[in-house]
């Protein structure tokens, strides 16, 4: 008998079918991966388990007997626990406040704060976790962040845990850490659900997979198949058609001159130490890569090279000139910006596709005659990069808040890259982007550095940093911990530099 | 020399009366501030809670039932406010400069049909003062004033209501993921918000005044919107910026036997909330969510 049992799950909002009879099962004690890209209804799925959502249609059993889930509550009670991908906890307030909220345990009328504590601390040693119970959230590391939220639904003796890309901010020490607590869980008879777009991951850890796609099931492979499986399998399963994931290593070029180079780059904030004295060159035809663990400077470091925050010090020269000023400027001069958040950096909501692909270029001569926009040209320049970019949209007039983040990021994309000639400073480009659109990204980036434009990445997923860097940056606490080629670099060893360790040997310059 | 002994003695002592009004107000702030909700509306609690405790004691010629009918003016006032605000997730600033605004038009229009007088009311009986060694006599609303916030203390970080109430401030996401009912907390914490917002009114006008005036709260509730940031959302930091606001608020009265002009000091209390906003507030974290309304899932 399983766990759960899902049968039949219907699921309509307007216009669109999330979720179209979907069924699952799933065992006591296993790991089950439910697999599939952005909008493929997995999320939906797990949020009718977990009683957010209300199906159309359908019946959930949860150890043989049939039940009515109607809000997190009562899946709580039935031993459901959910750990979502955007944490959900009290900053400012400390691990074991954030634990037992909503089941506190009491002792005459006031809350037992002792008793809870000692509970939390004996979870703690028997799963393998690292976070101080006394400890501030607003303290923790991601990974510890995600152990509390793990230790919400154990404390509330959850048997069902269903995981939302829980890898997806990790390093690859925390992803390690991670995959043993979840071994440890499920040796206590835990049965866990992760929710995942990757594919690699799946093999390590999971026991049996689902995988969903445009709200169906599409294929599922058992434990004794697990071997024969490969990720390619997987991944038509997923996209629909025989897309092999490309294999992206290629022989690499000689990159040309130096063309993007800042100096002693330093950044305070009430006396926070932010940036600290980062000096990187780009060449030609490069594409530099910053890994980190999110926080660390990264953020700063797009927007002092983009001229959106005006650093303590810093000498930025493009092809030898020195950039200066504001914003403008460093668009007039060439350096294009990707921001990590399109809807608050990159795109206008309420205004249209026409209007967002002229944004930050509305006054250059293409588009603008003595403070009069040029409307023709503006529509067909659209139009032409609507097809080219496939942005999925009726037309031109389309409002961006009435497109998927995905298309949205397109608009981004276009404008970008129509208008930037020589740097382009792009950050989590392929953040909230399906795999399809995400390989679109990246031969658009590779034909940037074919064409002698510099590039640099920033991106929290390591994967997407080895597959187009050619060279790789890690940041830690607002330095540069460690700067090679890509091929003298190691995931592990990234990972290591990530989290605040050492490599033996120093960096070197690749700009000396 | 004992001019001036004299004058700080009775700035510190009118200070703690001034500062009573603006502690209760401040108190209930911080219920409605604790559960993601600005406490805007302050201004307009005080002053409906100060003219129904007159219109009560004018009738029944019992203060302690002017102070229930203030009370219940005030949480009535808070509960609309609360809906606007949870129910149909208006802008918080908004809701709360509107039932300002009708407080005001209301009380104004109120006094005209009640007293046909639109100055004043007539005079009422007040609350009684109990004798206290060394401090002379002092209301006995001071004495309920220590102890509300001495309880709130306890409600607010001693009880599971409390926890709850904090989380829903800093993160209403994670306190509703884990099954916690946010809005009957939140209705709960504005009304909470009104009766005391409602107290520290009638205190105003049956306890230190004996009748109602126009607008006679004068922008109290604002200040103790900044009382609450001073004292960090904390129910006994909140007493000592009341006490700390009260003598700014007295200190213009102790003033005016100097030849300085009146309307330069009556901006004494609204300089210091001033200062205080620009300086201090930079220090103090206000509960995560405060002032942005929760989207259905």
């Amino acid at each position: 008998m399983s766990i759960v049992n899902l049968k039949d799950i219907v699921k309509t909002y307007p216009n669109v079918t999330a979720l179209d009879h979907v069924s699952m099962k799933i065992e006591k004690g296993e790991i089950h991966a439910l697999l599939g890209e952005n909008g493929a209804g997995k999320s939906t799925l797990m949020k009718v388990l977990y009683g957010m959502t209300r199906p159309d249609s359908g019946e959930i059993e949860i150890n043989g007997t049939l039940v009515e889930i109607q809000n997190p509550m009562q899946a709580i009670n039935i031993g459901i626990g959910m750990v979502h991908q955007h944490f959900m906890l009290a900053e400012a307030m400390n691990v074991v406040e954030n634990i037992i909220v909503g089941s506190e345990p009491k002792k005459n009328g006031r809350v037992d704060y002792y008793q809870a504590k000692q509970e939390i601390e004996k979870m703690i040693q028997k799963f393998g976790f690292s976070v101080s119970p006394d400890a501030l959230v607003e303290d923790l590391t991601v990974g510890e962040k995600q152990q509390v939220e793990i230790l919400k639904t154990l404390y509330r003796s959850a048997e069902i845990l269903i995981l939302d890309e829980p890898t997806a901010v990790l390093s690859p020490q925390e992803v390690e850490r991670f995959f043993e607590v979840l071994k440890r869980m499920k040796s206590d008879g835990k049965s866990c659900i992760i929710i995942t777009h990757k594919l690699y991951e799946v093999f390590q850890i999971a026991d049996r997979i689902t995988v969903m796609r445009d709200g169906v099931v599409t294929g599922q492979v058992e434990p004794e198949n697990m071997i024969k499986t490969s990720v390619n399998q997987l991944a038509n399963y997923m996209v629909g058609k025989t897309t092999a994931i490309t294999n992206h290593a290629q022989e690499r070029k000689v990159y040309g001159d130096i063309c993007f180079e800042v100096e002693e780059l330093s950044c305070k904030n009430e006396n926070k130490v932010i940036l600290d004295d980062i000096s990187l060159c780009i060449r030609k035809g490069e594409i530099l890569g910053i890994a980190g663990v999110e926080g660390n400077g990264q953020s700063e470091l797009v927007k002092a090279l983009t001229g959106l925050l005006k650093p303590n010090s810093m000498i930025l020269k493009l092809d030898g000139k020195t950039v200066k000023g504001t914003t403008k400027d460093f668009i007039k001069q060439g350096i294009g910006h990707i921001p990590e958040d399109r809807l608050k950096y990159a795109v206008a909501e309420n205004m249209s596709i026409a209007e967002n692909l002229v944004l930050g270029y509305q006054d250059s001569e293409e588009y603008c005659k003595k403070g009069i926009m040029k409307l023709k040209k503006i529509k067909s320049m659209s139009a032409g990069r609507i097809e080219k970019y496939r942005i999925k949209a009726p037309d031109f007039k389309t409002l961006i808040n009435q497109l998927s983040g995905g298309n949205q990021q397109k608009v981004v994309v276009a404008r970008v890259f129509e208008e930037t000639s020589k740097v382009l400073i792009c950050s989590q480009l392929t953040r909230g982007v399906d795999i399809s659109t995400s390989e679109f990204f990246y031969s658009l980036l590779r034909a940037f550095g074919e064409s002698g434009g510099a590039t640099l990445l920033v991106s929290s997923d390591l994967e997407e940093i080895f597959t187009l860097s050619d060279t790789i940056a890690v940041m830690y606490k607002g330095k540069i911990a460690g700067l090679r080629k890509k091929e003298d670099f190691t995931r592990e060893e990234v990972g290591i530099l990530m989290t605040g360790g050492r490599l033996d040997t120093g960096k070197e310059d690749h700009c000396g | 020399m004992s001019d001036v002994l004299n004058m700080i003695q009775s700035i510190l002592f009118s200070a703690f009366r001034m500062g009573v009004p603006l502690a209760f107000a401040a108190l209930g702030g911080i219920y409605s501030s604790r559960a993601g909700i600005v406490a805007m509306g302050l201004e307009g609690m005080m002053l409906t809670g100060a003219f129904s405790a007159t219109y009560v004691t004018y009738l029944t010629n019992n203060p302690w039932f002017g102070l229930l009918g203030g009370m219940i003016a005030g949480m009535l006032l808070a509960m609309f406010e609360g809906i606007l605000i949870v129910r149909y997730k208006l802008n918080q600033v908004i809701g709360g400069v509107g039932i300002n605004l009708l407080a005001l038009g209301g009380t104004n229009l109120l006094m005209q049909m009640v007293w046909d007088n639109r100055g004043k009311s007539p005079l009422v009986p007040t609350i009684g003062k109990v004798n206290i060694p060394g401090l002379g006599s002092v209301s006995v609303l001071l004495i309920l004033l220590i102890v509300l916030a001495i309880a709130s203390w306890f409600l607010i970080y001693k009880t599971a209501w409390g926890l709850r109430l904090r989380v829903i401030g800093e993160n209403p996401q994670a306190a509703r993921s884990l099954g916690i009912k946010t809005n009957q907390i939140q209705y709960t914490a504005m009304a909470v918000c009104g009766m005391l917002s409602g107290l520290a009114g009638s205190y105003m006008c049956i306890d230190q005044l004996d009748f109602f005036s126009r607008n006679v709260t004068a922008g109290r509730g604002y200040i103790a919107m900044s009382i609450d940031i001073l004292g960090r959302y904390h129910p006994l930091g909140i007493l000592a910026g009341g006490v700390l606001f009260g003598a700014a608020d007295a200190s213009q009265v102790a003033l005016q036997r100097f030849n300085i002009s009146g309307q330069l000091l009556k901006m004494i209390p609204y300089l210091v909330t001033l200062l205080v906003i620009v300086f201090a507030v930079k220090h103090v974290k206000a509960p995560a969510s405060l002032g942005k309304n929760m989207n259905e899932e």
